[in-house]
């Protein structure tokens, strides 16, 4: 019993340590599989993510008098499921509470019309009282633009920096690579799960960034500078053991918060991580170990 | 017997003694405290019932913890806004209203000083029904760190453009209106447009850290400067200026010529300039009005006869005497002057300083394409809130157990687990220390800032411990130099890709992201130069006394 496992194992690790051709065509796959779906979100909503109410705007309504705010934001996320909605206090300058105001991500006439009736309902306020506006995004409209083109500077500048410390362009590259990788895939099982993202996701997948570099770098350090350690493989899962602990700890603190937050914010960065740091699992172990071991085939020969 | 010469020595390392300079710096810097009373003023309206007491506004740079807080009204204790407002409410016209405060500053004559300990204060003011008190307040602050929009609420001002603005305008007005409000520096603001259901246009503007007057001077105003001849405009803000000096070997707040001046009684005014240079078609412009203009008679005719007049949204701002050479010749360097009052002299100056920013943004921004009237301004309470903060600082302190557990059956070393445990908490501190000495606001972007820098703290410090402890058989032959050499060869790879990572994002979508690349920038050198060396220091004293027995 023992015996067949163990052998099970070896096989495992042999098909690890020598099919590096089918690995990089499996994670080019996947790869390539998160792209097409961030394109197809593109094709059927207009925008290659899920925008919330921080990034999409809405309608906001403003409603005077004094009410519990976190009561009436619970009580609307119940019948507002699917929507982004946030309340916030109002006070006027002596500091006492003039009103609430309810920011939704609306934007069609009818569904606003039914809302306000309900908060007037709720809050026994006549929908004249109340002040509705619709506003945009909270970011300005070239803000994913300019985005965009910081994070391509950011990747150019982290490849440079790699490649001073490696003097050799495929490592740059792989590193860069399991990055951007990393917030791709992650960015593509976020749209799946129909999550609606706010400012602060935003900052989620940025910090991806640090997160996966810092595994890929132990990696190919250990991998190429540090031969003393022993053989390729000997190399491979000396690093394993320190870089899966570091990816193993975050796992476990990220998913730690998300189990005990009970702030829809924080629930969203951390769920990003928790994606993210799975996924930096297969664009390190995998894909850039893969890459590695195909760039010193010839090198050295430890099959 | 426990021999503590290890644990002395270890404290005289200089890593870790710069380590512990840091942390206690730190400590000065947030000033946490543990219990508040009262609120906290904002700002006292001029010529209100406070100000004829005798209150005084905060300065803009003031930290948090000594910013004046009300205790008492009327004899009633007061312990939150909502005190305070009740309170409030039931004042009568005209009654004697008793207020007692605590206060860092005292003011005496012209001058402000600050006192070691907060002084307890007492003021007699007459409530006026129509003006209120003329006090802005806000919750007390427990430390120096300064929430963002998103923890601590702010200012909300709905803007209503005077007549319909095209897209094109309505951009140019949202631009102009950032820029405008950056003069406060580290705030983080949010401007949107909205529309009500009747299709009229609106400008949402959400930020935190500035008074209510301040936003309304800032925003409420179209910003039209001109500078006249003879009541011929000469030149305006905007297109006409080419550039605007803002360092200090050519914009003084206090200019070197015109000291401030004035006493304790009558109040201090100074005078600021800087240079400007024009565009060649508006210094054309002056030169054509001015050829026409002839000699001062008085003052041996060194001086045109007319002046130069600056004026701001139709108010004159400060008159400026053209010299006799001027005449007629098209320059493009230009001083703007201008002036700063108060009643303290270092009132004055920080006034003038203010004032100078503001004309400074005007000019390079120009006016308005079309004039905004304040609908509304309100206090508006955070998105998340209380609740979220404390929330935050529970499941932070879980998830710091749960990074120690797994750590502790990885290693099974009670001291190793410890100071990692203390690097990491030594790590977020400081980072707050910095944030608090910077006046940087703390928001939701900078918490995920802080948690990349603290995560990759963690990975940093488990390279370091495997290279020395972990993969002890590994590299057996490697002296300790050697290994610590190879982790922070990694840690040093990896800080510098990823602060390299980080600094396009400093800029990206209008600064949207600084507060999230900051601290993680800041947290990530502080991990790497100050609080990783000491945990590889201290690490190496306490295995080397491990080996010794």
């Amino acid at each position: 019993m023992l015996e067949s496992f163990q052998s099970y194992v070896d096989k495992a690790k042999h098909f690890y340590e020598t099919k590096y051709i089918f690995f990089l065509f499996l994670t080019s796959f996947i790869l390539f599989a998160a792209f097409a779906q961030i394109a197809w979100q593109y094709h059927t909503t207009g925008d290659f993510l899920n925008k919330g109410v921080s990034l999409k705007g809405g309608a906001t309504v403003t409603i005077p008098g004094y009410y519990d705010a976190l009561g009436l934001d619970t009580m609307l996320a119940a019948s507002y499921q699917g929507y982004d909605l946030s309340v916030r206090e109002l006070r006027g300058s002596s500091g006492a509470q003039s009103g609430v105001i309810v920011d939704i991500d609306i934007v069609d006439q009818e569904t606003l019309q039914s809302f306000v009736s309900q908060l007037s309902s709720e809050t026994g306020i006549s929908d004249e009282m109340m002040s509705i506006e619709t506003f945009g995004s909270r970011l300005s409209d070239d803000f994913f633009s300019q985005l965009l083109i910081g994070l391509l500077i950011a990747f150019l500048f982290m490849g440079c920096v790699v490649f001073l410390y490696f003097k050799d362009f495929i490592p740059s590259i792989a590193v860069m690579l399991a990055a951007g990788s990393d917030i791709i895939i992650t960015l593509a099982i976020i749209n799946i799960l129909e999550i609606k993202l706010s400012t602060a996701g935003i900052a989620a997948f940025l910090m991806l960034i640090g997160y996966s570099v810092d595994t890929d770098i132990l990696l190919t350090i250990r991998v190429l500078k540090q031969k003393e350690d022993g053989n390729l493989n000997e190399r491979i899962y000396g690093s394993f053991k320190t870089g899966g602990l570091m990816t193993f700890t975050a796992i476990v603190a990220v998913g730690t918060v998300l189990v005990f937050t009970n702030s829809d914010i924080l629930f969203q960065i951390m769920l990003i991580l928790f994606i993210g740091l799975f996924v930096d699992i297969m664009t390190t172990w995998v894909q850039n170990v893969s890459i590695l071991r195909w760039y010193l085939r010839d090198k050295e020969g430890a099959h | 017997m426990v021999d503590f010469a290890p644990v002395k020595a270890l404290f005289f390392r200089w890593r870790v003694l710069m380590l512990l300079f840091f942390l206690f710096a730190s400590l000065l810097m947030i000033q946490p405290s543990f219990f508040t009373e009262g609120v906290a003023i904002r700002s006292i309206e001029k010529e209100s019932p406070a100000a004829l007491a005798g209150m005084h506004s905060p300065y803009a740079k003031d930290k948090p913890m000594f910013r004046e807080v009300i205790t008492s009204l009327n004899g009633q204790p007061i312990t939150s806004l909502d005190d305070y407002a009740v309170a409030v409410s039931s004042l009568q016209e005209g009654e004697l209203v008793r207020l007692e405060t605590l206060s860092r500053y005292a003011y005496e004559g012209g001058t402000r000083s600050l006192h070691m300990l907060r002084q307890e204060m007492l003021y007699s003011l007459y409530y006026n029904e129509t003006t209120g008190l003329g006090i802005e307040v806000y919750d007390a602050p427990t430390s120096n760190l300064k929430k963002g929009l998103d923890l601590q609420g702010g200012t909300r001002v709905l803007l209503e453009p005077e007549t319909e603005v095209s897209p094109d305008d309505m951009d140019i007005v949202i631009q102009n209106l950032q820029q405008r409000l950056n003069v406060y520096g580290l705030t983080d603001l949010v401007i949107t447009e909205a529309k009500d259901l009747n299709g009229a246009q609106f400008i949402l503007v959400e930020i935190a850290g500035v008074t209510k007057n301040e936003v309304q001077e800032l925003i409420g105003t179209q910003g039209k400067f001109e500078a006249k001849v003879a009541n011929q405009t000469v030149f305006s803000g905007g297109e006409d200026v080419a550039s605007v000096c803002r360092s200090a070997d050519c914009s003084f707040v206090v200019d070197p010529q015109r000291p401030c001046q004035g006493s304790v009684g009558a109040g201090y005014y100074c005078t600021f300039s800087f240079a400007i240079t024009l565009s060649q078609v508006a210094a054309e412009r002056q030169a054509a009005v001015t050829a026409d203009i002839p000699l001062s008679t008085d003052g041996g005719g060194s001086y045109l006869a007319a002046d130069l007049d600056l004026y701001l949204d139709d108010v004159l701002v400060d008159t400026l005497k053209i010299g006799a050479d001027l005449k007629g010749r098209a320059v493009t360097e230009i001083s703007i002057s201008g002036p700063g009052v108060g009643a303290t002299y270092e009132e004055a100056v920080q006034n003038s300083a203010l004032n100078m920013k503001k004309l400074q943004t005007l000019l390079i921004t120009g006016s308005l394409p079309v004039k905004l009237t304040i609908v509304k301004v309100d206090s508006i309470s955070p998105a998340v809130g209380e609740e979220f903060v404390k929330n935050v600082l529970s499941v932070i302190l879980y998830a710091i157990l749960a990074v120690g557990i797994v750590l502790g059956i990885r290693y099974r070393h009670v001291s190793i687990l410890g100071l990692i445990m203390a690097t990491m908490l030594s790590e977020i501190f400081i980072i707050l220390g910095f944030a608090a000495f910077i006046g940087w606001n703390i928001d939701l972007a900078a918490i995920a800032g802080i948690l990349v820098a603290v995560g990759t703290g963690v990975d940093d410090q488990i390279v370091i411990t495997d290279e020395v402890y972990g993969r002890k058989k590994m590299a057996r032959h490697l002296s300790w130099k050697d290994k610590l050499k190879r982790a922070f060869f990694i840690i040093m790879a990896a800080y510098l890709t990823t602060v390299v990572a980080m600094l396009p994002l400093f800029w990206a979508g209008a600064g949207a992201l600084k507060g999230f690349a900051l601290t993680s920038i800041l947290g990530v050198t502080i991990g790497v130069f100050i609080t990783r060396p000491a945990y590889a220091v201290a690490v190496e004293a306490v295995l080397k006394e491990e080996g010794d027995e």
